[in-house]
């Protein structure tokens, strides 16, 4: 019903608006970033080849420090987010029903439709000297004085684990809850107990969920800037902040774009081992 | 003059039409017919035998790879969709569900720029013959399953449309309300007058609503004809086995003469048959054998049934289904088994296993084809 | 481990008892923030000092309300332009988005899918310094080559609009394109059968059954790019949209006038939260 010469046009009034998005603002800048990464400035407007600014990055320890820090620390609040969330997301994809299941649900993203800056200050006001944390340990005389909890690393962990629980809490939720009741039964009726059924049934089943969820918790931590800038203070030794400084500080834009590949490498290297250790598709688990 | 030429009386007219996909699979292979005006016409065919793309091509939505449709004398083979005489019931009914009843009705009028007061004119008068008067108001989702399916066809009929085309629109249905709507749809297409063009798999709903079927198989017609004619008078193989039930053997043709043949069926049943059709079989040719349950005559205790077929056979299992009762019998020489219908007598309201019955048909209802390869 | 399996009542209070935890985790900041709104105290922090309406209504310093704090409304001003361009910009591309990837088929379909998801897993930061880069290279070229002076380019409103409808617009495109794939085709077929052109079949039939998912994916993305921090903070120029100017106040050290500001935020986000919560249970 439709002439080939239509059906070309109709496709490339579709294609052309994605094809700019996705050239001029998606690939285009990273390889330009890229390609600039791998410049070094001799006098103004001249530039030449080559890979000093990744020379700087190993030669540096405070850089590559703070990378591995970065790292280190996004696995780890990877998996803490996950353990804290697995238990929530089945006790209400399971636990619950009807419409106490879709409240409870509402009630646990409702915290996330708030900007992260005002999380991030409400932790402030939790765990400062002077704040909520330090003047109860104080009334309960478990405490002589104020008590510092804010900028130090469980202060930047328990922010990030916060802000990253909504991501991890829908896909588990949405898996779990597409799970079958009966095959739980089943897994039961069959002599299984609760840590063999949790094990074999429940936990394959919700792969893909856990899969995406540690994936979108991981890539929003390592890229976080907000919540170690606040909470960890001047010491919070982020990479995002090296790359923010390189930038906007020192104004040194090649060494800035070295780090900025440097994180993007190590967040697709990451993302990548985790699908391929866990079999997954990056098209499945996005969507 | 009273009588008109008959061209004027023909609403739909397909001529050798086929439709390839990918160059190798043909879907629909040279099909030709013509529907006259006002009649209900069906296409029975198994699923993937081509009848839903046959459909659409009517409708437009396919391209004919060759052949012309004609509606009322004129092609409408190049016409795209949405400017041919012809409206269609979806399979799944595809109503808006972003409208309510009246706006569904309205939505081909609309499209025609018809007046306000006269589309809320006609969407009452649909509204009130197709029995759902009150019902414009209402969201889609609030009508049931027969009531969704008579707004569909209201839809289409509203446009007065030259002819309806009907994609299995009661396969979506539970058993009683199918059976039900069946007899409706008939009503309503006698009361419209309008040329159904009803496709199905289901060879009761095409029976008993059609004035003709197409069977339909590997995207050719098999046979074209009144229902009873299907049914008693199958033209191949498929028909005899795709409408109504049967006994199937295959066999080879023993001797032949001026009335019938005489054959051996594969498991060692000597029968005597007629040709289904008008072809001819000679000794030694491979045939397929089908004979109907109801055919079949029985007695208990070696009466005196007729027929040149007698058989000597024991119960088996009796399937009970009211008036539609059969009984599985086994033949003791071959050990095939034989499905014959339970007459609704006295005499046969105790059988049991194992019980030696006499069955006999006669070699008219013992109708035989060339068996493929 | 469900309801219809015994389970020891210990192992349930246990349970429960975490998910409520749970909820004491979730709800903790957020509540001191609204709290603390009405603090009558400079900081905010302990002790309470008696309510006030202060932070919100005070005419000058140093209890300055959000009210008549120019500095923050001028914010919260540049944060609603950048967010209803950046929502206007997402919606449009993420129709086309949807009507590509679910209705159409060419080569390389799958190649570009998995492109457009990539947004999802470049950090913010990352893909705020690449846009930055680029654009000042663009401008910068021009400049050079042809004596233009291309503001817009350069850091600022325009360009915080560009980076956030980058990756605002992968997230648009599933929620259309989800519902999209639930469209049953043959709605549209029907639309044509009963006489209407193919544009006014996908404007009568296919865009009023995409409304749920226009509004909700309207909704996210205006408070997605009105809570953008990671990537606006590298493009922003001397218009500071809201969260930027929170954050630099924060620096600065707080006033209460953050915890009015948050917890209008709170509301206004609770009230879209709760539309849209309204539109996508009534699309069933």
């Amino acid at each position: 019903m439709r002439t080939s010469g239509g059906f070309r046009l109709g496709l490339m009034l579709l294609l052309s608006p994605m094809l700019l998005w996705l050239l001029l603002l998606i690939i285009l800048p990273h390889i330009n970033m890229g390609i600039i990464s791998l410049s070094e400035r001799v006098s103004s407007n001249n530039y030449v080849f080559s890979l000093n600014n990744y020379e700087e990055f190993f030669a540096e320890s405070l850089y590559w420090n703070t990378f591995l820090r970065t790292a280190l620390m996004s696995i780890l609040a990877t998996i803490l987010t996950l353990l804290i969330a697995f238990p929530v997301s089945y006790y209400i994809a399971k636990m619950l029903k009807g419409r106490s299941k879709g409240l409870v649900f509402a009630l646990c993203l409702i915290p996330f439709w708030v900007s992260e800056l005002v999380r991030t200050y409400g932790w402030m006001i939790l765990l400062r000297e002077s704040g909520v944390f330090s003047n109860f340990l104080q009334w309960l005389g478990l405490a002589d004085g104020p008590v510092e909890f804010l900028y130090n690393d469980i202060a930047i962990m328990v922010g990030l684990v916060y802000t990253s629980m909504l991501f991890m809490v829908v896909p588990l939720v949405t898996t779990l809850d597409s799970l079958d009741n009966s095959y739980i039964e089943a897994g039961y009726d069959l002599g299984g107990n609760g840590f063999t059924v949790m094990r074999e049934i429940v936990i394959p089943h919700a792969t893909p969920g856990i899969v995406s969820g540690c994936i979108v918790v991981f890539m929003l931590t390592l890229g976080n800037y907000l919540t170690p800038a606040l909470l960890g203070g001047k010491d919070s030794l982020w990479f995002t902040e090296q790359i923010f400084t390189q930038f906007i500080t020192r104004f040194n834009w090649e060494q800035g774009s070295a780090f900025g590949i440097l994180l993007l490498v190590l967040s697709s290297l990451i993302v990548w081992l985790g699908l391929k250790v866990t079999r997954q598709s990056f098209t499945r688990v996005m969507s | 003059m009273t009588t008109s030429s008959p061209i004027d009386l023909i609403d739909l007219e397909c001529r050798q039409i086929r439709k390839t996909f990918d160059r190798y699979f043909t879907a629909v292979d040279d099909v030709s017919f013509s529907i006259p005006r006002g009649s209900f016409f069906s296409i029975l065919g198994p699923s993937g035998c081509g009848k839903t793309t046959l459909l659409r091509m009517l409708a437009g939505f396919e391209q004919p790879t060759s052949g012309e449709i004609f509606i009322k004398g004129k092609s409408v083979t190049r016409t795209p969709p949405n400017k041919r005489p012809v409206n269609m019931v979806f399979q799944h009914l595809a109503l808006f569900p972003t409208m309510t009843v009246a706006e569904n009705i309205a939505y081909g009028l609309r499209r025609r720029r018809v007046g306000k007061s006269e589309i809320a004119d006609r969407v009452k008068s649909v509204l009130k013959r197709v029995g759902l008067p009150d019902s414009g108001y209402k969201k889609i989702d609030q009508l049931s399953g027969g009531q969704k399916q008579r707004i569909a066809i209201a839809r289409c009929l509203v446009l007065n449309p030259d002819v309806l085309l009907l994609d299995e629109p009661l396969g979506a249905l539970d058993l009683k309300l199918r059976e039900h709507m069946k007899v409706e749809l008939k009503q309503l297409q006698e009361e419209f007058g309008t040329t159904f063009v009803y496709i199905t798999h289901d060879q009761s709903e095409a029976l008993v609503m059609s004035d003709q079927v197409a069977v339909m198989n590997n995207g050719v017609f098999e046979q074209q004809g009144a229902p009873r004619d299907l049914y008693y008078q199958p033209q191949t193989a498929f028909v005899a086995g795709f409408v109504g039930e049967s006994n199937r053997w295959l066999g080879k043709v023993t001797s032949t003469n001026h009335a019938g043949i005489e054959l051996m069926t594969d498991s060692g049943l000597k029968l005597s048959g007629q040709f289904g059709a008008e072809q001819s079989l000679v000794v030694g040719d491979r045939v397929e054998v089908f004979v109907r349950p109801e055919a079949i005559s029985l007695s208990r205790g070696g009466g005196d049934s007729k027929g040149q077929n007698r058989l000597r056979c024991d119960v088996g299992n009796v399937l009970f289904d009211g008036a539609k009762s059969q009984v599985l019998v086994v033949d003791p020489v071959t050990d095939g088994e034989i499905t014959v219908s339970l007459p609704q007598t006295a005499d046969f309201a105790s059988l049991i296993r194992g019980e030696p019955l006499a069955l006999a048909w006669t070699a008219e209802q013992t109708r035989c084809f060339r068996a493929e390869g | 481990m469900i309801p219809s399996i015994p389970q020891s009542r210990r192992f349930r209070i246990t349970y429960n008892a975490y998910v409520v935890l749970f909820f004491l985790y979730l709800a903790a900041p957020l509540v001191v923030v609204g709290t603390f709104a009405f603090n009558d105290s400079l900081f905010p922090s302990l002790p309470w000092n008696g309510g006030t309406l202060d932070w919100f209504l005070g005419e000058q310093g140093p209890k300055l309300g959000l009210f008549h704090d120019e500095e923050l409304l001028e914010s919260v001003g540049i944060s609603l332009v950048v967010a209803t361009f950046t929502t206007v910009l997402a919606l449009a591309l993420a129709c086309c988005n949807a009507f590509l990837f679910e209705r159409e088929s060419f080569p390389g379909k799958n190649l570009l899918y998995i492109l457009m998801l990539m947004p999802l897993v470049i950090p913010g930061v990352i893909l705020g310094v690449s846009i930055l880069v680029f654009s000042s290279s663009i401008a910068n070229w021009f400049e050079l080559q042809l004596g233009w002076d291309l503001e817009f380019l350069l850091p600022g409103t325009t360009l915080v609009i560009i980076g956030q409808f980058a990756f605002i617009s992968t997230i648009c495109t599933l929620i259309v394109s989800a519902r999209l794939r639930k469209f049953d085709q043959s709605l549209e077929e029907a639309a044509l059968n009963l006489g209407a052109s193919k544009l006014e079949a996908i404007y009568t039939v296919t865009l009023p059954y995409l409304k749920p998912a226009l509004i909700g994916a309207g909704i996210v993305s205006f408070l997605m790019s009105f809570e953008n921090f990671n990537t606006t903070l590298m493009l922003v120029g001397s218009d500071a949209p809201l969260t930027i100017a929170m954050f630099d106040r924060l620096r600065e050290g707080a006033t209460p006038v953050l915890n009015a500001v948050s917890l209008m935020l709170m509301l206004v986000s609770s009230v879209l939260a709760i539309i849209s919560l309204i539109v996508q249970g009534s699309k069933r």
